[in-house]
Parts: structure tokens; sequence; C-alpha cells
């Protein structure tokens, strides 16, 4: 095995991927090299440097936030619906008021002024007498107006 | 490295319509994914968001999981690309929420050692090396956590990162010497 070559494999010979051959050519070339002695000795430090690093629990609560996003997430579930599915539905609402329109403009057709006539009166202030006849306003009036006759 | 019996019980158990199923599902593999994405992302907000993120992924695909697939791999991959995503999220969005490298909380480091010079010196290193780590591209920086801290296999790495197994050996091979040198520049610093 040439310097080259033990570079390149002392990376997985130190995570164990390397095939037992290569490992003894390493372990044979590191004895009679000494750059490549140093180098794989540096390799197995930085190794052995991740045993200082932190292994981090997830915090408290953890597992109940995932469950209480994810049924949130269901509620919301409309929003997530494609762009096109939502417009589909705006343009089946907007079809159904559409049709609902023209069938009252259908079923009124051909007695239209006899509606309109009905709605104007049951709209106008006429409705409402100022004097009806049985009352004492009316009883006046019509003394009046018979006063007026003689 | 996890049981594949459990794996494909709490799969069918979940497919089944199952809740509890789901829980089981967080609860086993919850630590393993906020300690992934507390490595990735360097700071406690954005991981535990992240890992969130990931759970909730992997439940809306979970019904469309392939079983000859390995349960843990494809959590981790949704993960990693989870991580990948905060980590590219445009500025104004990293404004709101922590995620910028040099706002990254270091973590404490463990030591095994009960003097106090030991437990300095142990402390040091284990700052210097997570801001090392900091340092590296994200490419990097995902292999040789993959492989140091979480101990996968580059078959494993491979099949998270889609990649062949030669890309995952030369990477991590590149992330070891990058690591060096940041490392030795922080400890001469230091």
């Amino acid at each position: 095995m040439n310097c080259s070559k033990a570079h390149k494999v002392i990376s997985p010979y130190i995570d164990g991927e390397l095939p037992e051959q290569d490992m003894k050519a390493l372990e044979d070339h590191i004895k009679v090299c000494s750059n490549c002695r140093a180098a794989f000795e540096e390799g197995k430090e930085l190794h052995n440097l991740f045993t200082y690093t932190e292994e981090f629990k997830a915090p408290y609560g953890f597992n109940t936030r995932v469950i209480t996003n994810i049924t949130s997430e269901k509620i919301r579930g409309f929003s997530r619906f494609p762009v096109f599915v939502r417009l589909a539905e705006a343009a089946v609402i907007i079809v159904v008021i559409a049709l609902g329109a023209l069938t009252g403009s259908l079923a009124i057709k051909g007695n239209a002024p006899d509606k309109a006539r009905d709605i104007m009166a049951s709209l106008s202030l006429d409705v409402f007498n100022s004097a009806p006849p049985e009352s004492l306003g009316g009883v006046y009036l019509a003394m009046t107006e018979a006063g007026n006759e003689k | 490295m996890f049981d594949n019996s459990d794996e494909s019980s709490i799969i069918d158990r979940f497919k089944k319509g199952e809740k509890a199923a789901f829980e089981e599902f967080v609860l086993k593999y919850q630590d393993r994914i906020y300690n992934l994405c507390r490595h990735m992302l360097g700071n406690t907000s954005d991981a535990e968001d992240a890992a969130q993120d990931t759970f909730i992924k992997a439940y809306q695909k979970l019904k469309d999981f392939r079983p000859e697939a390995s349960l843990y791999t494809w959590l981790y991959r949704i993960a990693v690309n989870t991580c990948l995503d905060y980590k590219k999220r445009p500025f104004f969005e990293s404004l709101f929420k922590r995620g910028d490298e040099d706002e990254e909380d270091i973590p404490e480091a463990v030591s095994e050692a009960p003097s106090p010079e030991k437990l300095y010196e142990s402390k040091q290193l284990g700052l210097a090396l997570a801001r090392s780590l900091g340092k590296l591209s994200l490419k990097l920086r995902t292999v040789i956590i993959l492989k140091e801290i979480e101990g996968l296999s580059y078959e494993e790495i491979a099949d998270i990162l889609e990649v062949s197994t030669g890309t995952v050996k030369s990477r991590i091979s590149r992330a070891r010497d990058e690591l060096k040198k940041y490392f030795q520049k922080i400890m001469e610093q230091n």
C-alpha cells in the first residue's frame, strides 16, 4: 500500500468499514511510514473527541406537543387542500347561486306586472288609514262630509 | 439498530387506525430525532421545531410507507431534509426563528472525568468540537453527524441521503480533514 491509498482508507478503517485485507495492508503500512502513522493517530483522536459531545433528549412534553400539532393540522385541513380544489368549490357555489337567481326570474316571468303591483301595494303607505270608519275620527269625518252635503 | 418486528407492528396498527400506535412511534424515536436536529441546527428552538415537523410529516406519509424499507432510515431521511430546509430558509425567516450559525447554542460538553481539571478540559474539547462542526458545510456536517453521533453505517447513511456508499465514504473523509483543521485552529485561539 502506498501513502496516497493509505490516506484514502484511514477514515473507513476508523469507521470499521474497510475489508479485512485492506485493514491488514494499512496496519502494515503505518508500521513503516511515520507520516501515515501520524495521520492515522490524528484521525483516531478526532474520532474519540466525539465522546465529548452531548446526547440531547427531547424536551419534556415533546410527544404531547406533536400529537396536539397533528390534531390542529387536521382541523386546519381545509386550507391544506390544493388551490384547484378550493377554486372548484368556489365555482360550484357561484353556479348554484346563479341557477337559483335564474329559476326565480323564470318563475315570476309572465305575471310580472301583477306581482309588481302587489309588491308596490304592500309597500305603500296607503294601507294605513288615518281615520278608520268605526273610529271617533271616522265618525267626525262622516258627519262633516254630511254637513257639507247639506 | 432497531427491532424490525416492533417497526412493522407499529405500522400495521397505525394503518388499522389505532391512534396509540403513532404515539408509541413518537416516544420510540423522539430522542434520536431531537438529538439529530439539535446537532444539525445547533440551537434548541430550531431543533424542537424541526423535530416536531419531522413527526408531522411522518404522520402524513406513514400510510404510504413501504414495509420493505427501514422505518428509522425513512424517518431519518425526513428529519435530515427538514433540517436542511431550516438551514436554507430565507434570511428574513431566520430573523424570526433563530438558525444563524453565529447564534448557535454551543452544547454543554459531556464529561465522565471526576476532577475539576479533567472536567474543564473535557468541556473545552466538547465546545471546540461543536464550534468546528458548525463551520462545516451542510453536506459534510450531515454525514459526520450521522456517522459519529448517530453511529450509522455507510450503507444506512447512503440510504438516508439517497447517494452511493462511495459518496458517503469520500464525504466523511473530507469532513474529517476539514474538521481537523477547524478544530486545531480553534484550540490554538484558546
